[in-house]
C-alpha cells in the first residue's frame, strides 16, 4: 500500500470541490482532490447561478425553504464565494463577467432565454440581445444546434449555416484552435452582409482560449459575439472545469482522477484515511480533515435503492423525502421534484449531523434541501457552500 | 363533402391493419380511420411476442393451435419484422411436474415442437437463467415488432388503393334509417372533420370496442384487463423465456430489439385510457422475472409500459382464465364488431373478418395473406441487431443508433407531426436516455425540413417528455434514476424548457 | 456489465482526443456502452471504426460512473481483430519487441538505414507514418549491461522496450539513482510487456509475453524484491492487465508489489530528508502526464518530487493526449490522427517558454519532442540532475551520483 499524507482531502472533484480545494490549497495547506471521474458541470452550460427568483439573485433568499444550506453561508458568505470564483478565473483563459446584485439573461439552444448570475466572457454579450438583431451562425451537420429552434421564436433573428468540415461541436472547437480558422470564418461572415447587430453561435469557439478566438472574430466582423450554450458535450462546462482544476494544479493541489474510494479508516470520530481502490496494490490518501462534494444522484454522490437513498463514499444517513413513489411529481416540468430534497444535512459547521465525526465537512449538491432544479441555484450553491465548508475546515486544521 | 368507399375499418392495431391488407390484397377499396398512430392500443403495449402457442396448450389447445399455425406463417412473411430467437419453458423447483406432462402432451398435440433440455444445456443457450432450474423445453417462440408489423400492412393498403388515416378520431357514426353508413372522424391536429361513407363498418378498436360500438348504438360486452410490462435496459437472454406453469402474471421475459420486456399483470379496469402504472406492479413483475433471470432483480430498467386487453365479457373475473379467442360480431346494422384475439393470430382474424365482408359483398375472393410477404420489408435493417453497428455515420439516436436518413424518411413518407411516430418508426429514443438527447435533435430535424411550424416544436416537445415521463416515473431508481436527473438538468437547466 | 451504468452524459466525449479530430471514429460514447447493446454473443463483428480507438484510456478515468469504457471498446477491437484478417502494420507492431531487437542488434546502420528518405518511403509503404521520426536504436541496450548493482533495499527494474532499446542510459541513470538511495538493482531477464501485441489485437501473443515476464517477477516478488517501471504503458499492463485481460499466473502478486519508480524514489526521498538529496535545478519545464500515468490513479509522483527542488518551475500538463498511443501514431493509417494531437498538445507547451518537455513514457517524449522542438526529457533526467547538483554543493566525493553525468553507456 502507498501511504500519502495531507492536510485536507477533498473528495468530489466538482465545481464546489473545486472551489474548496483551490482555497485551501492556496492557503498552503497540502490538499489532495479525490475523484471518480470528471463532474457534472462539464456538461452544464458554464454558467453561475446564484438564484433567479429576483433580479437581485440575494433577494430571493427570502423565497427559499428555511433549511435551505444558503441560509448557512449567508448572502455575505455567497458574495465572497463569487467575488473569489471571479477572481480565480481572471487568471485563466476565460474570465467571467456579471455581478452578485444583478441577475442577467443568456439566450438558450431553444429560443428561451435562462436567468443566470455569472457568465463566461464569451457570453457577455447575450445580454441586451432581445433588443438587437442577432444573427445565429450554426454549423452544416451538427446534431445538437438548430438555429430554427430560436429564430422561429424570436423576431429580429436570422441565420446562417457554415461548413467547417466537420460536424460534432468538439471537432469544430478543434477547428477553431487551428491557425487562420477564426479568421477565414470572420471573412465569411463579413460576406454575408448582415444587418447591424450581434453574432451569436453554439459554444464552439474552442476549448483552451476562447476569449481570444472570439475577440478575433467579433474585431474582423465589427460586431458583438456571444456563444450559446449547447447540450452535451458542453464545451463551456468543459472549460470552466478544467480552467479551476488547473488553478488548483497550479496551487501544488494533488489530483487522484478516476478511482473510486473502496475503503474509509475511521478511529473514532475522526477519519483517519481513504483508500483508492486502483487496480491492484491500493492507495491510501491520508488527511487530517476530510470534504465531502460528490454531488447529487447524476455525479454518484448519491444512489437510490428501490426504495431508500444512500451516500456513496461514508454511507452517511441521508434525509430522504417519503417513499419512492412520493420522489417525483406526475407532472415532468414541476419545478424541482420531492427527490431534490434528497442528502446529506449538515449543522452550521458544515459536518453531517446524523453522524459524530468531527473532521468531516460536507459541500455543494449533495447537501440535503438543496434543491438546485427548484431554485436555480446549483453552481452557486456550489461555490458558496464550498467557500464556507473550505473556510470552516481550515479553522479545525489550525 | 363526403368521401366514399366500401369499407370502413375503425382501429390501427394489428387487427385493423391486417384487415386493411387482406382487403387490399382481394381489390375492395377501404379507409383505416386510426385516432392515433398504428399499435396505440394492445397490441403496442404487448409482450411483442409470437407466441409458439406454448402458453396455452393446457388450457386452450384451440387457440394454441392456432398460434403455432400463425406462428408458421409469420415467420414465412413477415422476416424482417421476426426475430426468430426460439423460446424455452423453464421449469423451477417447485413448479408442478404434472403441468409438465401435460405441456408437453399438449404441444405434441397441436403440432408445437419441443425439445426438452436439462439445465446445463439451457444455460449454454441462456446464460443468465436461472441455475437452480429443474429443466428447460425449446419451443418456436420468436420475438416480433408490433408497431413494424402494422406499418408493413399498412403499406400493402396504401399501394394497392386503401386509405390510411391516422390521428384521426371517430366522433359520430352516421346513421340513416337505423343503419351505419358513414363516420365523422376529426383530424387530432387540426380539429378538421371529415366525412366519410361507406357499405360497412368495422369495429376494430379492440378495448375501445364497446365506446365505439355505442356511438352506433350497439353494446359490445368486454372485460378490459389491464396488463403492465417493464423494459430492461439490455438483452438478458437472446430467447424468449416462459414459466412452464399454469400462466400467471410475470412469467414471460422477450427479447426484444436491444432490451428485454418482461410482465404482465392482470388487473381489470373499467376505462382504457387513463391507465396509471401502479409501482407495486413494476415490483410485482420484477419479482417474478427475477425468478426465470436471477439478474432481473437488480438490473437497470429503463421504464414500464402498460395496456389493456381487450376481452370478451365472461361470467369470472379473472381476465386470465378468459378465453383469448377471438369474436366477430355482426351488429345487424351494417357494423361489424371483431374482439378478442391476440398480436400472434391478427392475420387469421382479419382474414375471417374479410372473409365475412366478401359474402356480404356476394364476392368470390381468396384469402393470400399468408402466402404473400410483407411488401415494404426491403428497407428495414432486420436481424441479427449486431448488423447495424457497420455503418455509424450520422447517427441521430445513439442509444438504439437510428441514423438521419432513416430519421428523414420517416417523417417525409409521414409528414407526421409526432414524435411519436417517428419512435415507432425508427425506435427513436426508445433505448436508455428514452429520447432524452435524440428527441431534441428529431424534432430539429423536423423543423429543417419544414415538417413542423416553429409555433409549434416546442409544445411537441413538451408534451413528449411529459409522455415520457409517464412510463418512467414508476421504475425510477438507481442507474434510471441518475439518467432522469440528467435529463432534468438539460431540459430545465440548460435549455430552461418550463419557461417556453 | 459496467456499461449498464452509462447515462449517456457524453463526459467520456469530451475527453477521447480522436474524436474531436478523426470523423470517422463515433467517440467512446457510442463506441463503448452504446454499440455494447447490439454485440449479441455469437455474432461476427462488423465495426472496423473500433480500430481508429488509442486506448488512451481517458474516457473511462473520466467516467464518473464507473464504466469501463475503453476496456469495453478494447474487447470489442480483439474480437474484431480475431474475426478479420489484420492489416499488415498490426502483426508488424504486435512484434515490435523482436523488432526493436532487431534495430539494436543492427544499431548503427538501422540507425542510419531508417534516416534515409528512400528509407521512409518504403515504410511509407508498408503502412508506416512517416512521422515521426523512428526512435534510434542502441546496441549497448540494457539487456547487455550490468544486471546487478547496489546494497541495501532489494529492487527489480521493469525497464520497458523503449528504454532498453532506444534510451539505455535513462535506464541506467534510473539504477545508478535507486543505487545511490540505498537500494540493490537488479535487472531481472524480461521481454516486452505485452501492451503492443494487445493492443494490435494479438491476446495470445500479449498473453504469451505476460506468462513469460510473470513468472520472473514472481519469483523476485518472493525473494523480497519489489518491482519498479518507468515506463507508465509498462506499468499499466503489468498492474491492471496482467491479473486482468492477460491473466498471468500470479499477476495479483505482480500488480500488489510493482511501482512506479518515482512514486518509489519519492517515499524514499521522504524517507531520507534530512540528508537532503535533491539540490538546485534553474529550469523551467512543462511536464506532459501521459495518458496511461492519469489511468493508474497514484497521482503524479515525479510531480511531487519536483517541488522539491529549489529553482525548477514545473508545469503539469494533464489535458492532453500526445497522439502517438505507443504504437497508434506510427501506422499510417492513424497518421492524421496523431498528427493533429501532436500539434494540439503541443500547444500549451510552446505557451510556456519552457525549457525542456518532461514525461515519463516514450512514446510522449517521441512525439511532444518532434512536435515542439524542444529537448524532451524523463523524470529520471531532471531528478538526477538535481542530485548531481546537491552533491556537487557538498563537494562529496567517491559518491556513486557523480558518474551520472559521465558519458560511459553501462
Amino acid at each position: 500500500m502507498s501511504t500519502l499524507m495531507h492536510d485536507v482531502v477533498v473528495i468530489g472533484g466538482g465545481i464546489s470541490g473545486l472551489m474548496a480545494s483551490i482555497y485551501l490549497a492556496g492557503k498552503g495547506y497540502k490538499t489532495a482532490l479525490i475523484s471518480r471521474g470528471d463532474p457534472v458541470c462539464c456538461l452544464s452550460t458554464g454558467c453561475i447561478d446564484v438564484l433567479s427568483t429576483a433580479l437581485n439573485p440575494l433577494d430571493g433568499f427570502g423565497d427559499l425553504s428555511e433549511m435551505h444550506p444558503y441560509h448557512l453561508v449567508g448572502k455575505k458568505g455567497v458574495e465572497q464565494a463569487c467575488k473569489l470564483f471571479k477572481e480565480i478565473m481572471s487568471k485563466s483563459p476565460i474570465p467571467y463577467v456579471g455581478s452578485i446584485r444583478k441577475n442577467r439573461e443568456i439566450l438558450t439552444p431553444i429560443g428561451t432565454f435562462k436567468t443566470t448570475c455569472l457568465v463566461p466572457q464569451t457570453m457577455a454579450a447575450s445580454l441586451g440581445c432581445r433588443d438587437e438583431y442577432v444573427h445565429v451562425i450554426s454549423f452544416t451537420g451538427i446534431k445538437d444546434f438548430y438555429p430554427s429552434y430560436i429564430t422561429s421564436r424570436l423576431s429580429n433573428t436570422g441565420f446562417s449555416l457554415y461548413d467547417a468540415g466537420v460536424s460534432s461541436t468538439l471537432a469544430i472547437a478543434a477547428r477553431f484552435e487551428e491557425k487562420g480558422f477564426a479568421a477565414d470564418f470572420a471573412t465569411w461572415i463579413t460576406g454575408l452582409e448582415l444587418p447591424p447587430g450581434k453574432v451569436a453561435l453554439p459554444a464552439v469557439l474552442g476549448v483552451n482560449n476562447p476569449v481570444a478566438i472570439m475577440e478575433e472574430i467579433s474585431s474582423r466582423i465589427n460586431r458583438e459575439v456571444f456563444e450559446i450554450p449547447t447540450l452535451p458535450p458542453s464545451i463551456p462546462g468543459l472549460r470552466l472545469f478544467r480552467a479551476l482544476k488547473a488553478a488548483f494544479q497550479d496551487l501544488g493541489g494533488d489530483v487522484f482522477w478516476g478511482m473510486p474510494i473502496s475503503s474509509v479508516e475511521r478511529h473514532g470520530h475522526i477519519i483517519e484515511a481513504v483508500t483508492l481502490a486502483t487496480s491492484a496494490r491500493a492507495t491510501r490518501v491520508q488527511g487530517k480533515a476530510f470534504i465531502l462534494a460528490t454531488g447529487s444522484f447524476v455525479s454518484g454522490g448519491l444512489f437510490a435503492t428501490r426504495d431508500s437513498v444512500y451516500e456513496t463514499v461514508f454511507g452517511i444517513p441521508v434525509h430522504v423525502p417519503g417513499a419512492r413513489k412520493d420522489w417525483f411529481w406526475n407532472d415532468f416540468f414541476t419545478a424541482g421534484h420531492p427527490i431534490e430534497e434528497a442528502g446529506i444535512e449538515v449543522d452550521s459547521s458544515f459536518r453531517p449531523k446524523q453522524t459524530t465525526l468531527e473532521n468531516l465537512f460536507v459541500c455543494g449538491s449533495i447537501l440535503a434541501r438543496s434543491e438546485v432544479m427548484k431554485n436555480h441555484c446549483g453552481h452557486g450553491l456550489a461555490l458558496a457552500t464550498g467557500l464556507k465548508a473550505a473556510k470552516v475546515c481550515e479553522r479545525k486544521l489550525t | 363533402m363526403s368521401i366514399k368507399t366500401d369499407v370502413i375499418i375503425i382501429g390501427g392495431g394489428a387487427t385493423g391493419c391486417g384487415i386493411a391488407r387482406d382487403l387490399a390484397l382481394r381489390g375492395v377499396h377501404h379507409y383505416l380511420i386510426e385516432k392515433g398512430d398504428f399499435a396505440s392500443g394492445a397490441t403496442g403495449a404487448c409482450h411483442g411476442l409470437l407466441h409458439s402457442g406454448g402458453r396455452y396448450v393446457v388450457n386452450d389447445p384451440e387457440a394454441a393451435h392456432e398460434c403455432i399455425t400463425e406462428n408458421t406463417i409469420l415467420r414465412k412473411i413477415a422476416q424482417k419484422c421476426v426475430e426468430t430467437t426460439g423460446g424455452l419453458f423453464v421449469r423451477l423447483p417447485g413448479d408442478s411436474k404434472r403441468y409438465r406432462d401435460r405441456f408437453l402432451k399438449g404441444c405434441d398435440e397441436v403440432g408445437i415442437e419441443t425439445s426438452v433440455l436439462s439445465p446445463s444445456k439451457a444455460l449454454d443457450l441462456v446464460p443468465n437463467l436461472n441455475p437452480a432450474m429443474e429443466e428447460a423445453v425449446m419451443v418456436p417462440d420468436c420475438s416480433i415488432d408490433p408497431f413494424r408489423l402494422c406499418m408493413l400492412n399498412a403499406y400493402t393498403s396504401r399501394h394497392r388503393g386503401g386509405n390510411i388515416l391516422t390521428h384521426h378520431e371517430v366522433i359520430e357514426i352516421i346513421k340513416e334509417k337505423g343503419v351505419c353508413v358513414g363516420v365523422k372522424a376529426r383530424e387530432r391536429l387540426t380539429a378538421q372533420i371529415k366525412e366519410i361513407r361507406a357499405r360497412i363498418i368495422i369495429n376494430a378498436t379492440g378495448a375501445w370496442g364497446d365506446k365505439l360500438a355505442r356511438l352506433g348504438g350497439s353494446e359490445v360486452p368486454m372485460t378490459l384487463s389491464k396488463g403492465s410490462l417493464i423494459i430492461s435496459n439490455h438483452r438478458l437472454t437472446n430467447m424468449v423465456i416462459n414459466r412452464l406453469r399454469v400462466p400467471s402474471d410475470g412469467d414471460i421475459i422477450v427479447p426484444n430489439e436491444a432490451v428485454c420486456l418482461a410482465g404482465t399483470t392482470s388487473i381489470t379496469v373499467q376505462d382504457p385510457d387513463n391507465l396509471e402504472i401502479d409501482p407495486a406492479e413494476v415490483d410485482l413483475v420484477s419479482t417474478q422475472a427475477e425468478q426465470m433471470i436471477p439478474s432481473f432483480g437488480t438490473t437497470r430498467l429503463i421504464r414500464a409500459y402498460t395496456g389493456v386487453r381487450p376481452l370478451l365479457k365472461a361470467s369470472g373475473t379473472d381476465g386470465r382464465s378468459i378465453s383469448r379467442g377471438f369474436k366477430i360480431i355482426d351488429h345487424e346494422n351494417g357494423m361489424f364488431s371483431i374482439l378478442g384475439g391476440k398480436l400472434t393470430t391478427y392475420r387469421l382474424m382479419a382474414e375471417k373478418m374479410v372473409d365475412v365482408i366478401m359474402e356480404k359483398f356476394a364476392l368470390r375472393t381468396t384469402c393470400r395473406t399468408a402466402e404473400l410477404p410483407l411488401e415494404g420489408q426491403d428497407e428495414l435493417s432486420g436481424y441479427p441487431l449486431s448488423k447495424r453497428l457497420s455503418n455509424m455515420d450520422d447517427i441521430v439516436c445513439e442509444c438504439e443508433l437510428v441514423p438521419r436518413r432513416i430519421v428523414e424518411q420517416a417523417i417525409n413518407t409521414m409528414g407526421t407531426h409526432y414524435v411519436g411516430d417517428i419512435q415507432h418508426r425508427t425506435r427513436l429514443g426508445m433505448g436508455p436516455c428514452q429520447g432524452g438527447f435524440c428527441t431534441y435533435r428529431a424534432l430539429g430535424i423536423m423543423q429543417e425540413l419544414g415538417k413542423v411550424s416553429p409555433d409549434l416544436s416546442l409544445k411537441i416537445l413538451s408534451e413528449f417528455l411529459q409522455r415520457r415521463f409517464k412510463g418512467i416515473r414508476p421504475a425510477l431508481w438507481g442507474d434510471q434514476l441518475r439518467e432522469e436527473q440528467l435529463v432534468e438538468y438539460i431540459y430545465l437547466g440548460i435549455l430552461n424548457m418550463e419557461n417556453a | 456489465m459496467t456499461f449498464e451504468h452509462c447515462v449517456r452524459c457524453t463526459i467520456c466525449v469530451e475527453n477521447c482526443p480522436v474524436y474531436k479530430v478523426e470523423p470517422r471514429f463515433p467517440g467512446p460514447k457510442q463506441s463503448g456502452p452504446d454499440a455494447q447493446r447490439f454485440r449479441l454473443d455469437g455474432e461476427k463483428s462488423v465495426d472496423q471504426w473500433v480500430k481508429y480507438c488509442s486506448q488512451c484510456r481517458r474516457c473511462q478515468i473520466a467516467c464518473p460512473y464507473g464504466v469501463d469504457v475503453a476496456e469495453i471498446i478494447l474487447k470489442a477491437q480483439l474480437k474484431y481483430g480475431t474475426e478479420h484478417i489484420s492489416p499488415f502494420t498490426a502483426h508488424l507492431f504486435a512484434n515490435a519487441y523482436h523488432l526493436n531487437a532487431l534495430g539494436s542488434t543492427f544499431a548503427p546502420l538501422a540507425n542510419k538505414a531508417a534516416s534515409f528518405k528512400a528509407a521512409k518511403a518504403v515504410l511509407n509503404l508498408l503502412g508506416i507514418s512517416r512521422e515521426p521520426d523512428l526512435p534510434e536504436f542502441r546496441f549497448f541496450n540494457m539487456e547487455r549491461g550490468r544486471r546487478r548493482k547496489g546494497k541495501g533495499r532489494k529492487v527489480a527494474f521493469f525497464y520497458g522496450c523503449h528504454l532498453n532499446f532506444n534510451r539505455p542510459d535513462i535506464g541506467w541513470k534510473i539504477r545508478d539513482m535507486l543505487v545511490a538511495m540505498g537500494c540493490r538493482v537488479v535487472m531481472p531477464r524480461q521481454t516486452c510487456c505485452g501492451l503492443p501485441a494487445l493492443g494490435n489485437g494479438d491476446l495470445d501473443m500479449a498473453k504469451k509475453y505476460a506468462q513469460k515476464n510473470a513468472s520472473v517477477l514472481t519469483s523476485f516478488i518472493n525473494k523480497g524484491f519489489d518491482v519498479l517501471y518507468a515506463c507508465t504503458s509498462c506499468g499499466l499492463t503489468l498492474i491492471q492487465d496482467y491479473p486482468g485481460i492477460l491473466e498471468a499466473p500470479g499477476g495479483k502478486k505482480i500488480a500488489e508489489n510493482t511501482y512506479n519508480v518515482n512514486e518509489f524514489l519519492h517515499s524514499l526521498l521522504q524517507d531520507d530528508k534530512e540528508n537532503r538529496p535533491l539540490g538546485r535545478l534553474e529550469k523551467r519545464i512543462a511536464y506532459h502526464i501521459p495518458c496511461h500515468l492519469r489511468a493508474l490513479g497514484i497521482g503524479y509522483p515525479a510531480a511531487k518530487i519536483f517541488e522539491q527542488i529549489e529553482g525548477l518551475e514545473c508545469f503539469v500538463l494533464d489535458d492532453n493526449c500526445c497522439g502517438l498511443a505507443g504504437t497508434y501514431g506510427f501506422k499510417k493509417r492513424n497518421q492524421d490522427i496523431a498528427h493533429k494531437l501532436g500539434e494540439i498538445a503541443s500547444i500549451p507547451i510552446r505557451a510556456l517558454n519552457a525549457d525542456a518537455v518532461v514525461a515519463d513514457c516514450g512514446a510522449c517524449r517521441m512525439q511532444l519532442g518532434h512536435y515542439t522542438g524542444l529537448s524532451a526529457m524523463d523524470p529520471a533526467e531532471i531528478i538526477a540532475e538535481a542530485m548531481a547538483n546537491s552533491i556537487n554543493n557538498k563537494k562529496k566525493s567517491g559518491h556513486g551520483i557523480k558518474r551520472l553525468f559521465q558519458k560511459t553507456p553501462y
